[in-house]
């Protein structure tokens, strides 16, 4: 894929950028776009990891959940600022991710699976338990963040903006890395990691520098989230967040950055959707899952040059 | 055929799985411009002798000296930078994308961003190299065609490009005619012996096909059972008894 | 030698108890992975499944013994269906796949459990109360029964792996899953056998284990955790080692909640697993190679 933006892409941005003008937009259809972009940000940085590189991580929940927390314990504490939030998420979620990437990368396949796995576990019993952080009830009633002095960001419509101005910045950044000398590598270690260590690529650096990037990118969204909701909970980090961020990222198409969006908002649109409807939304989940693995283990989506 | 001084030294290499010592004992010298092959029945242990050079096992006994510099033990992703390159028996590949995208993150590797935090950023300029190897082996025209969907012996091709553009002095192929057809075959050997002329290359070779080891090498060793049991011209080779005898007697070809 | 007694000693045998519960667990896992080549994400939910099963039957019959007769196959037959109509396909693609369907099948599972007996935390009532007077203590006769019952079902699990024709079939398959297609067995059979025996293992636990646990639909998942846990201590691929390996977790989680609390027991399990998947991926008795 050359660097060059599709005018779908564009196109396509224009019209997120003019959404909120749409008639039947409601508060509530806004803080659901926003909740739709946000999980599309995440799921795109998660396919950085599973569709380029080939690594699948059962602990991503953990970095969102990480960067929430960050955010959340500033604004409890009465630092409202934006940057500082972010800043601070950022440096708490790279300093786990160092950990996490370090160890697991030594493995691959379902071992490397499992590792982020556990590693996550232990970050949600941690907060779970820790009455510092809330405990099971995390840290709820936050106040607004502020862009600036005197600019709070507490009416949907700001909300929404913040999330597609990150989206947008996500989105460069993975084009960037993707196309890149260094994301081709990343497809290669993908496709016979072996060959690429002969070809002189110390695969585990890579692996790991992977994996960073992808943790930061789910732990700024994670810092962006307190925003919009005013809490921040354990259950943010459970495995099973993982799973429907993998299930999005499937969904959406393994191996594209587009895909992944379209997937994570689709899935959350279909989340909530399904649980206006009915109770047992899970259960669709699952099996939307088991039908994606035995039909299109692709992705439903998939189409091989991104947009 | 030009020769220089000698640029690889395999010392006393043994190496044991378990029970198994795979190779014992193994000593040889390769010279700068050589063709040296390496034979023997199945099992001699000449893959795992190329395993060892190329740093997927560390030797049990032995070392391995590379243009004066110790290597034995390294992993083979600082080896290839040291200039040696593998191409592996069994087509080893990137098979979901294309030819082109193959041989660029090869010849990438050795672009000035590799290895650097601007490679996360900048892409790198290899197109010329690539066409190039693509060219020398005839498989411009199936430049876009996924890895996968080649012929066998088209793969075989794309498994020497991927080594060489690593920009390797040595070139370790292991056994780079296997499966291919007579006439594939005798294009191989020419493309060899031409490419090691051309670009100065040292070829350490294995293979089973005798017309090729003939053909273009300037020395040969054979392995058995794990021990070197003979060395010398390929002339000298083909008419030593023991050669002949470790051929019929234990595990032909 | 008080302490020992009073304390210690309930707390060895409630680790021996659990590290039996986790071994039938993870048998089923190694079991389930050696053949089919899946990770069986909803094994926890098979074990659950169990507790609710007996709910069920005991709701009926009001006989704790029914249930531990008819649960088990009930679950047994349901992992048969299941294994039928969404793993089958998944043999010999890579684990991952396996994985991820799994975890769909879990969530199925676990809300479907919820939708029909709810979320709240349910009882079932022990066969028979009161305690023994045991070395100078008393133990709760349950437990008692518990310790005895699955020794049995472990002995008796042995035995069928070792003596019998089919169980050493299994268990060699396990080893080597491509070998079944040379001997003219009936594979696809063998599989669906297997996966429904797995499952009902797994469901005998969840019922055994329940009334001393209250059950309630997440009850599984963490034990699905734990027995990932031991199945990679043991060695993906060894049978003895999962069942080793899970008494040795059973244990350390009994004697650790004797200094720690439970949430301090769970990161030190987590950190040995770590350290385990980082040092030695293997386990104690895997086979290298397997998925390094």
């Amino acid at each position: 894929m050359s660097r060059a933006l599709s005018w779908r892409a564009v196109v396509v941005w224009a019209l997120l950028a003019v959404l909120p003008a749409l008639p039947f937009m409601s508060k509530f259809y806004l803080l659901l776009a926003f909740d739709a972009l946000l999980f599309g940000a995440i799921a795109m940085s998660l396919d950085l990891l599973i569709g380029y590189t080939g690594l699948v991580s059962f602990g991503h929940a953990a970095f969102f959940g990480l960067g929430a927390y960050a955010s959340a314990v500033l604004l409890e504490r009465g630092v409202v600022s934006l940057w500082a939030c972010l800043l601070f998420a950022v440096l708490v979620v790279g300093l786990y991710a160092l950990v996490v990437s370090y160890f697991s990368t030594t493995r691959r396949g379902i071992y490397f699976a499992l590792l982020t796995l556990i590693f996550a576990e232990v970050v949600y019993t941690f907060f779970r338990y820790t009455q510092t952080f809330g405990g099971s009830d995390g840290i709820q009633g936050l106040p607004d963040a502020l862009l600036w002095r005197g600019v709070p960001i507490d009416t949907p419509l700001r909300k929404y903006y913040l999330v597609l101005v990150y989206l947008t910045v996500a989105y460069a950044i993975c084009r960037v890395v993707v196309t890149s000398h260094f994301g081709r590598v990343l497809v290669a270690i993908r496709e016979n990691e072996d060959r690429a260590r002969f070809l002189g690529y110390s695969v585990q650096r890579y692996k790991m520098a992977a994996c960073m990037i992808s943790a930061l990118l789910t732990g700024t969204a994670g810092a962006i989230y307190p925003i919009r909701s005013a809490f921040a909970t354990p259950d943010l980090m459970l495995w099973t967040e993982s799973g429907e961020f993998i299930i999005s990222v499937m969904i959406g198409g393994l191996g594209t950055l587009a895909g992944p969006i379209l997937g994570g908002a689709f899935f959350t649109i279909l989340r909530d959707k399904v649980s206006s409807f009915v109770d047992w939304y899970f259960i669709v989940i699952g099996v939307v899952l088991v039908l994606i693995v035995l039909f299109m283990p692709k992705g439903l989506l998939r189409w091989r040059q991104a947009a | 055929m030009a020769a220089g001084g000698v640029i690889l030294e395999v010392e006393g290499v043994s190496k044991n799985f378990g029970a198994l010592a795979a190779l014992s004992r193994v000593g040889f010298a390769v010279s700068q411009g050589q063709v040296f092959s390496v034979i023997g029945p199945n099992g001699a242990g000449k893959s795992t002798l190329f395993n060892v050079v190329s740093g997927l096992y560390a030797p049990n006994a032995g070392r391995v000296v590379f243009r004066g510099q110790e290597i034995t033990g390294l992993p083979p992703e600082r080896i290839n930078r040291l200039g040696i390159a593998k191409t592996f028996q069994i087509t080893n590949v990137f098979p979901e994308i294309s030819v082109e995208e193959n041989v660029g993150v090869a010849a990438q590797s050795r672009s000035a961003e590799s290895g650097r935090l601007a490679s996360l950023w900048r892409t790198a300029d290899v197109e010329a190299r690539v066409t190039e190897l693509l060219e020398a082996f005839g498989l411009v025209a199936r430049r876009d065609e996924l890895a996968e969907n080649l012929s066998h012996g088209e793969q075989r091709y794309l498994e020497i490009c991927l080594a060489l553009a690593t920009e390797p002095t040595l070139l370790l192929l292991d056994e780079p005619t296997a499966g291919m057809t007579p006439g594939e075959t005798k294009d191989a050997t020419e493309m060899i012996r031409r490419l090691a002329l051309a670009r100065g290359l040292t070829v350490l070779l294995i293979e089973h096909d005798m017309s090729v080891v003939m053909g273009i090498s300037d020395r040969v060793a054979v392995l058995h059972f794990g021990e070197k049991i003979a060395e010398g011209t390929p002339e000298a080779i083909r008419n030593d008894p023991r050669v002949i005898e470790a051929y019929l007697g234990g595990g032909g070809d | 030698m008080d302490y020992l007694i009073a304390i210690l000693l309930p707390q060895l045998l409630h680790g021996l108890v659990f590290g039996a519960a986790l071994g039938l667990l993870a048998l089923g896992l190694t079991v389930i992975f050696g053949l089919l080549g899946v990770m069986n994400f909803a094994h926890g939910e098979l074990y659950m499944l169990g507790a609710y099963a007996g709910i069920a039957v005991v709701g009926v019959t009001h006989s704790f013994w029914a249930a531990l007769v008819v649960a088990p196959i009930a679950v047994g037959a349901i992992g048969a269906v299941t294994e039928v109509a969404t793993l089958r396909p998944l043999y010999r693609r890579e684990p991952l796949y396996g994985l991820i369907l799994t975890f769909g099948l879990a969530l199925v599972f676990r809300e479907g459990v919820r939708q029909i007996w709810g979320g709240d935390m349910r009882r079932i009532l022990p066969p028979f109360t009161g305690s023994t007077p045991l070395l100078g203590m008393t133990y709760p006769n349950y437990r008692l029964f518990l310790l005895v019952a699955s020794s049995l079902l472990l002995l008796a699990i042995w035995l069928f792996f070792t003596k019998t024709r089919a169980g050493v079939l299994v268990r060699a398959a396990v080893q080597d899953a491509e070998m079944l297609d040379g001997l003219g067995v009936n594979v696809p059979r063998v599989f669906t056998l297997t996966f429904a025996g797995s499952a009902a293992l797994a469901a005998l636990a969840g019922l055994l284990l329940a009334p001393i646990f209250t059950v309630y639909p997440q009850m599984g998942v963490e034990m699905i955790l734990l027995a990932f846990i031991v199945v990679i201590l043991g060695g993906m691929g060894s049978m003895g080692g999962s069942v080793a390996a899970a008494f040795v977790i059973g244990l350390a989680q009994s004697l650790l909640t004797l200094w720690m609390n439970p949430q301090r027991v769970a990161i030190a399990i987590f950190a040995i697993m770590i350290v385990v998947l980082i040092v030695r991926p293997r386990g104690f008795f895997g086979r290298e190679g397997v998925l390094e």
